[in-house]
């Protein structure tokens, strides 16, 4: 029974292997026949670099959706919501007189927040716009703050730690150097 | 073998946990034997762990289809090639791979310092040995790669079940270079192990001195060198294979093994202003500390799902199991840091704001502020979901708006560091030795400007590398000169002699250079460039100088895939320069099946990239996606002199004293001996 079903799997291996080798054959046959241009006007693709490929399978910009692992390495051609149709819809939006922002907002409308690509600066998201800022005054402030205590105590005055003198701690820094040599 | 393999992890689990109680007893008996005796154990832990990680291998090469692991990540038509790799390409191998890169570590420090460092090295043991009992738990019990398929019979019992083929490798993963990032990316997680083992073993021993950091340095530079060299292949691998024109996408995994290298960056930075002043002693042990921490993160968010990501590896429910890890490790760290920290105190106290000491801090800030910016970037999709139930998504243009400024600051500091000397620089020094590179930063730009690069942040950063460009021709050169004096060697001669001399300082200004050449990669990125056309054979498009003609196609049925590939005519200036040829390539029995190979021609000016995107789902002829992407290659270039920089600074130290033994001036100049490590600082001339 084994055997039997490994020569089936073998016999539907080579039976895709040469439908797909045909399905090719006949695209390149028929190709001349048909001639096609895929194009999206720049403004469009400008726009697409801030919204998010709905697809679900790629993660990446409408604009540099190549959707890995799929058929058609992008912009990706799902239906409706695939990077093709959002450039489309981009481009019929920019054609209706809409503004850069408009664009952007009708998509938020369709989506929600989750089609930007960038967090907006206005609720929620602003924080993720703050908080860079906030870390490097933060370190800032610390970096400010050890500095100036470093520089107001006279540490070579007091002794080294608690527990361990500062002559000790040369002698074990020497022999560190001596034993851990390069 | 897959039962051979499962006891095998049993078994190193068992060993495990007797090398932690056994190494905590030992401590507080202080018993020889038992401190042998955990050791052992520690050690025996790493074969066995080996030996399951052999056996998961044996079951690919055999096609041993009752083992869902194998049936999940590998066919019988995949090469012995991949067959390697299908290790890490799941969820389970993946942690067990994880496993057996830290026995390397480990196994490597217990043989190394078996008969040295006797009062650190038991809490050393048990550190390790933690960690190894959190990985082995999740191999045995939680994602184990020894599961075998079943179904349930006509009475309804559960029996053995093997597939006659497996669903095969994941396409994306059927590249080169999937073989190697991976394991370099891990080992630098990994690595990082061995410097927090030693950080926090020395801090609960009260260990005197610097010794722990003397001790790590190299492994730490193994694992930063590991870690770098995974970022960029990686880079390299989502260049070539995903086809989408890019290098770096901020993708949330992308952005976890950044993390641990910023981090980890600081520590090696940082770590000299302790080695040579006694300071930051506090600093460096978090630092430390943070980094595992940060390689752990990395690994949960890659594993368990918590953020979608194009590379998609895992929706698990491991989660769970790395946020209690990481919380009992912030647990240990604080209650080892409250008990002892009076022995952190620092010896020295900052004498200048113009000193190396503060370029340091100013370094470590830059790193961290990076650091902390790209965490809560990542993470800051789910913290939104949590606090408002609407998921607020992050990007490359959120990440680029921050990092580029902040990359900009660390590679002006890049320059500046070095020229500063220890405790206070004059104001004379600082003409004498930023004069010229000013001079170069300000001609670089010019000419940048001049070549047509005219984009504001892309001229900024050229500048800048121009600018640290000099400044490390002029260190190699200041000190090669006095060399050469000396000794009458020529001038190349006496730089080699003067690297060797002191290789850490030396390799560190290699490594300098490295991350220039990276730099101008990146500026180029401003300028690409593409194009994308429906074509029909003898259909041509411009892109850039270039002119791309559609000759042919061709299918071709090979092993494990069907390849269509496009034949590509390149033109420049109506002269044919070379043909490429694009593929797209249709996998057997995956899901994902489909892969991308793009052609790439290659200059140090621009990369010409072409993607056969696939058949218009409309028209029905190819579509052919090119793109021009400026000065790219520098970036791998750049990754090259890194990697040599850290294997120059792993070299020991060439005595200054056999060359000089044959100098016809036996007196050592003030500038010579400034050359002799011993002579001048306390170790090494950094």
């Amino acid at each position: 029974m084994i055997a039997a079903s490994c020569s089936k799997s073998n016999a539907f291996i080579a039976n895709a292997k040469r439908t797909t080798i045909l399905v090719a054959l006949l695209a390149f046959a028929l190709a001349p026949l048909v001639m096609a241009q895929v194009t999206y006007s720049a403004h469009a693709k400008a726009i697409g670099m801030h919204l998010k490929c709905m697809c679900r399978g790629c993660d990446m910009t409408v604009t540099l959706c190549s959707h890995p692992g799929g058929a058609f390495s992008g912009p990706c051609t799902v239906p409706e919501i695939g990077a093709q149709a959002s450039l489309r819809q981009i481009d019929e939006l920019l054609n209706k007189g809409m503004s850069d922002q408009q664009v952007i907002d009708a998509f938020v409308a369709k989506y929600g927040a989750v089609v930007y690509v960038e967090p907006p600066k206005k609720g929620f998201g602003l924080v993720a716009w703050i908080m860079p800022f906030f870390y490097f005054f933060a370190g800032l402030a610390l970096v400010v703050f050890v500095v100036r205590k470093m520089r107001s105590r006279q540490i070579a005055a007091a002794p080294a730690a608690p527990g361990v003198p500062r002559d000790i701690l040369e002698r074990a820094r020497a022999q560190a150097a001596r034993e851990t040599e390069d | 073998m897959d039962v051979f393999g499962s006891f095998s992890l049993l078994l190193a689990f068992v060993c495990a946990v007797y090398a932690f109680v056994g190494g905590i007893v030992a401590i507080k008996t202080r018993h020889p034997l038992l401190i042998k005796s955990s050791r052992h154990a520690g050690m025996a832990t790493c074969v066995l762990i080996f030996i399951g990680a052999f056996c998961v291998e044996y079951l690919f090469f055999t096609d041993n289809f009752s083992m869902a692991y194998v049936v999940s990540h590998s066919n019988r038509d995949l090469s012995t090639f991949y067959k390697v790799a299908a290790l890490w390409a799941g969820q389970e191998g993946s942690l067990l791979f994880w496993s057996t890169l830290l026995s390397i570590y480990v196994l490597s420090v217990l043989i190394a310092y078996r008969n040295k460092n006797g009062e650190l090295m038991p809490y050393v043991g048990v550190v390790l040995a933690g960690v190894q009992i959190f990985f082995l738990t999740l191999n045995n019990f939680v994602e184990n790669p020894f599961k075998t398929l079943a179904t349930v019979n006509a009475s309804g019992v559960l029996e053995p079940f093997t597939r006659m083929d497996g669903n095969g490798l994941n396409p994306l993963l059927q590249y080169p270079e999937m073989v190697i990032h991976p394991p370099n990316l891990y080992s630098g997680y990994t690595g990082f192990t061995i410097p927090f083992a030693f950080a926090l073993a020395a801090l609960l021993a009260r260990y005197p001195g610097e010794k722990w950091i003397h001790l790590t340095r190299k492994w730490t530079m193994i694992a930063w060198c590991f870690q770098s060299l995974g970022i960029l292949l990686g880079a390299h691998w989502a260049y070539a294979v995903l086809g989408w024109g890019g290098y770096w996408g901020w993708d949330p995994v992308e952005n976890a093994s950044l993390l641990p290298w910023l981090s980890g960056t600081a520590f090696l930075h940082s770590v000299m202003m302790q080695e040579k002043r006694g300071m930051m002693k506090v600093w460096n042990v978090w630092l430390v500390f943070s980094t595992f921490l940060l390689c752990i993160l990395g690994t949960f968010l890659t594993r368990s799902g918590v953020v979608s990501s194009v590379h998609a590896f895992a929706n698990s429910q491991i989660g769970p199991w790395f946020v209690g890890f990481m919380l009992l490790t912030i647990a240990v760290c604080l209650f080892a840091y409250i008990k002892n920290h009076d022995y952190l105190k620092s010896e020295n106290q900052l004498d200048s704001f113009i000193s190396r000491e503060s370029s340091f801090l100013f370094n470590n800030l830059l790193f961290l502020v990076a650091c902390i910016a790209v965490l809560s970037g990542t993470l800051f999709p789910v913290f939104s979901e949590w606090f408002t139930n609407n998921r607020i998504s992050v990007g490359a243009p959120f990440f680029n708006k921050v990092m580029i400024p902040i990359a900009l600051a660390l590679l002006f500091l890049t320059g500046v560091g070095p020229l500063l000397a220890w405790r206070q620089t004059s104001v004379e020094s600082l003409k004498r030795n930023f004069g010229w590179p000013l001079i170069v930063g300000i001609v670089t730009g010019t000419a940048a400007f001049f070549l047509g690069y005219r984009d504001a942040t892309a001229m900024l950063c050229l500048s800048l590398c121009g600018f640290v460009l000099w400044t490390i021709v002029m260190e190699f050169y200041r000190g090669a000169k006095v060399i050469a004096a000396r000794t009458g060697m020529s001038m190349m001669m006496a730089a080699h002699e003067l690297s060797m001399r002191n290789t850490r300082r030396y390799g560190g200004y290699v490594v300098h250079f490295g991350m220039v050449l990276i730099f101008v990669g990146l500026a180029g990125s401003a300028f690409n460039s593409d194009v994308q056309k429906a074509m029909n054979i003898g259909d041509s498009m411009k892109l850039g100088p270039y002119t791309l003609i559609l000759q042919s196609g061709d299918t071709k049925a090979e092993k494990n895939y069907t390849a269509q590939r496009m034949i590509v005519e390149v033109l420049r200036d109506k002269k044919q320069i070379m043909m490429l040829y694009p593929e797209k390539r249709q996998f057997q029995g995956n899901e994902q099946a489909a892969g991308t190979m793009v052609a790439i021609y290659s200059t140090l000016r621009e990369d010409l990239y072409v993607v056969y995107a696939g058949m218009d789902p409309e028209a029905n002829v190819p579509v052919i996606h090119a793109f021009l992407n400026p000065l790219v290659k520098w970036i791998w270039l750049g990754g090259v002199w890194v990697v040599m920089g850290t294997l120059l600074a792993l070299m020991p130290n060439r005595r200054a004293t056999l060359v000089l033994a044959g100098a016809a001036q036996p007196a050592v100049s003030p500038a010579a001996q400034a050359l002799n490590p011993s002579a001048t600082l306390r170790e090494g001339n950094d």
